[in-house]
């Protein structure tokens, strides 16, 4: 068990001034059975307009809307969360979960995913866990961890073929391996002990309890990571989405900040 | 039946419709175009008797399609009983996933519903399909009745014929039923949509504001309306004219600019209410269809009245080889297509088109259904001078609210080309008035 503080910097540029902007930010860690949320502040600037909702996953979103021009949009989330409080999150009603066995555009498997598959050497009767820990590591040796090869619109087929990615990607993998195994299986978006970006990695479950796992680091999650959000792939857990008028370039940066309390 | 001269008036009424411009736009090779809907004045007469078992079998079909819609996104209790295959769900496109958990005010969930009939040579009724997501049509009977009333009264003096003009009045009791505090208000996609005339016109009758994605608002937790003069208010209730994925471009496709940012996510909160509801799809997916009769046994526990054309999912094996061994007597439907696209006849195929739908349909056996082609009934029609015998199809519309009504009248579509069996109005048909008899 840890007590992390963290901070959640994003900040778009345009290089020259929109209107009529509209947002949604999935950047808020919510209390679960991993970790509670013991404080939270968040600013949103410019905006004329916040809401805040829940989607489907349970995710909580920040919404909005500036009409005025602005060349610059920024959004911090700081708080503290105490993490690490149990191994597993408890899984729902069975029939609503099941859509995680489903593969979506992002994770659906080539033909050489599914070789690389049954390649595993799955001992008979294997638990989903043990299961799953295996094609971490098996995904993991597959990769090289490399930026700016994939992208987030990538498909896990494509990481694959090319071998190369982030940690987008390598859940990806996981995720599609891990359906094709029948196992139900989700992915997060996060955030990491120290400083850098956001972070993603898996769900998978096991006996009616979500386990999570980090292959990218070829590790359970520990109490070293503040989960944000979960969905069947990158498309659900969007950080930022925006819908604006005005003939733009944006830049997007993003800083993470974790740390001990 | 006392006619009078209606049928003499024929080019009136049409002359009349197109003068209110009753016209339906269909997009032809990337371009819009917008076409009469040529009427045809010898009405469909439905007899009473007759009209009391529809009503009764529509009744039972769209109270078990809102069961089966707020259990799917909800408990799911049809899937873990192996009514319904989690597949059908899953896999499927009419399935929005961010509609889960979501329970629509008075859990209706299909407050319009165009359910589409023919009337067989054996003198059976068959559902062909469901309409559950933005169903149109109604104000094309409506507006001939209209026209036809003012054309040649005498007929409707002495006719026992109900009267159908109470449409207006049932969706906005719909509306006013499910609204949750506030304006209620159409929302229109705009003038390039098929059935734009058809917003204006229902809007108009209702008495509630037409409105498009700019009128409309979302702050905080709530829905506005804004109005002409800069004042704002709230909006309880959105009979929306825009399908789910451009609704909200925030939560389906982002692309969409004809959407209203962030609705779906007042919905989800309870603060409006959507008519109909987000994720209807699913309870009009056509492979879902299939299970519709076994649907009325499951929430109702009866016997289903209506009966559904004989089908066949290539997903059972069974019935895989039942396909296979009788593939030119059957129609074959993609399920992820509508309006009489996606629509192939086994027997007027090539060996070649043959043996490669077979090949598409043992790769995706999920993806199509098969149907006998019923033999359905012809009904009159004039041709110029002449009155001769074409197919057609009848769309029911029943609008829930604390009970489901059937609207006691209907848009019967006609092909006007004898050899086809598509009548579906985008495909260039005509329609006709539907007269539900009050007597015996």
């Amino acid at each position: 068990m840890e007590v992390l503080s963290f901070h959640y910097h994003l900040n778009i540029r345009f290089d020259s001034p929109i209107h009529d902007h509209q947002f949604t930010l999935r950047c808020c860690p919510v209390s679960d059975g991993r970790q509670r949320i013991l404080q939270e502040q968040r600013f949103v600037f410019p905006r004329e307009s916040l809401g805040e909702s829940r989607d489907s996953f349970g995710n909580l979103c920040i919404y909005g809307y500036v009409t005025r021009p602005h060349s610059s949009f920024e959004a911090d989330i700081c708080g503290e969360a105490v993490t690490g409080l149990a191994e597993a999150v408890p899984a729902g009603n069975p029939y609503q979960e099941n859509l995680f066995l489903y593969q979506t555009d992002l994770t659906s498997p080539s033909d050489e995913m599914a070789d690389f598959c049954r390649a595993i050497p799955f001992p008979v009767g294997e638990r989903p866990l043990a299961q799953a820990q295996r094609i971490m590591e098996a995904v993991y040796r597959h990769m090289t961890y490399t930026q700016h090869v994939t992208d987030v619109n990538t498909p896990a087929a494509k990481a694959f073929e090319l071998g190369q990615g982030v940690c987008q990607d390598y859940a990806h993998i996981m995720i599609s391996l891990l359906r094709l195994r029948g196992i139900k299986a989700r992915y997060v978006v996060g955030m990491l002990m120290g400083e850098g970006l956001s972070h993603a990695w898996v769900e998978a479950e096991d006996n009616g309890l979500w386990y999570a796992l980090d292959p990218t680091n070829l590790q359970m999650v520990t109490d070293q990571h503040i989960k944000i959000s979960h969905g069947r792939d990158y498309q659900d857990c969007r950080i930022n989405q925006g819908l604006f008028y005005g003939a733009a370039h944006q830049q997007q940066e993003i800083s993470v900040i974790v740390q001990r309390k | 039946m006392k006619n009078y001269d209606l049928l003499d008036k024929r080019d009136t009424v049409n002359e009349l419709l197109a003068r209110y411009g009753v016209k339906f736009g269909i997009y032809k090779n990337g371009t819009f175009k917008e076409q009469l809907f040529p009427f045809d004045a010898i009405p469909r007469v439905i007899t009473k008797e007759e009209f009391d078992y529809l009503e009764r079998g529509l009744k039972q079909r769209v109270k078990a399609l809102n069961l089966f819609l707020l259990d799917i996104y909800n408990d799911k209790k049809i899937v873990r009983d192996r009514v319904v295959p989690e597949e059908f769900i899953y896999a499927s496109s009419g399935y929005l996933v961010p509609c889960e958990g979501v329970v629509p005010p008075k859990e209706v969930f299909s407050h319009v519903s165009g359910i589409d009939l023919v009337l067989g040579k054996d003198g059976e009724w068959y559902i062909l399909e469901d309409n559950l997501r933005v169903p149109s049509g109604a104000s094309y009977p409506m507006i001939a009745r209209e026209l036809c009333r003012r054309s040649s009264p005498r007929t409707f003096h002495d006719n026992p014929i109900e009267d159908n003009r109470n449409y207006a009045d049932l969706l906005k009791h719909a509306m006013d039923y499910v609204n949750v505090g506030g304006l209620s208000v159409v929302l229109t996609p705009g003038r390039y949509n098929a059935a734009y005339f058809e917003h204006a016109f229902l809007a108009e009758r209702m008495g509630v504001p037409l409105v498009g994605y700019n009128d409309l608002q979302v702050d905080g937790d709530y829905l506005y309306f804004k109005g002409y003069a800069g004042r704002r208010e709230r909006v309880g209730a959105v009979y929306r004219r825009i399908s789910d994925e451009y609704m909200d471009p925030m939560t389906f496709n982002p692309e969409s600019v004809i959407g209203v940012p962030h609705i779906f996510d007042v919905y989800r909160k309870g603060n409006v209410a959507l008519l109909n509801t987000p994720g209807n799809g699913i309870g009009d997916d056509k492979g879902i269809y299939y299970f519709v009769p076994r649907m009325i046994k499951y929430y109702l526990g009866e016997e289903p009245i209506l009966h559904n054309a004989p089908t066949y999912l290539p997903f059972y094996q069974e019935d895989m080889q039942y396909v296979l061994e009788h593939f030119d007597t059957l129609v074959l439907k993609d399920v992820a297509e509508a309006g009489g696209y996606g629509v192939v006849f086994g027997s007027k195929m090539t060996a070649q088109q043959k043996a490669d739908f077979i090949a598409l349909l043992k790769a995706e056996p999920r993806r199509f259904i098969a149907q006998e082609a019923i033999d359905f009934c012809d009904i009159p029609i004039q041709e110029g001078n002449e009155i001769v015998e074409r197919k057609a199809d009848l769309r029911a519309f029943v609008l829930t609210s604390e009970e489901p009504v059937v609207w006691k009248s209907g848009l019967t579509r006609f092909s006007r080309n004898p050899d086809s069996f598509i009548v579906n109005s985008s495909q260039g048909g005509g329609f006709k008035d539907t007269w539900v008899l009050s007597q015996s």
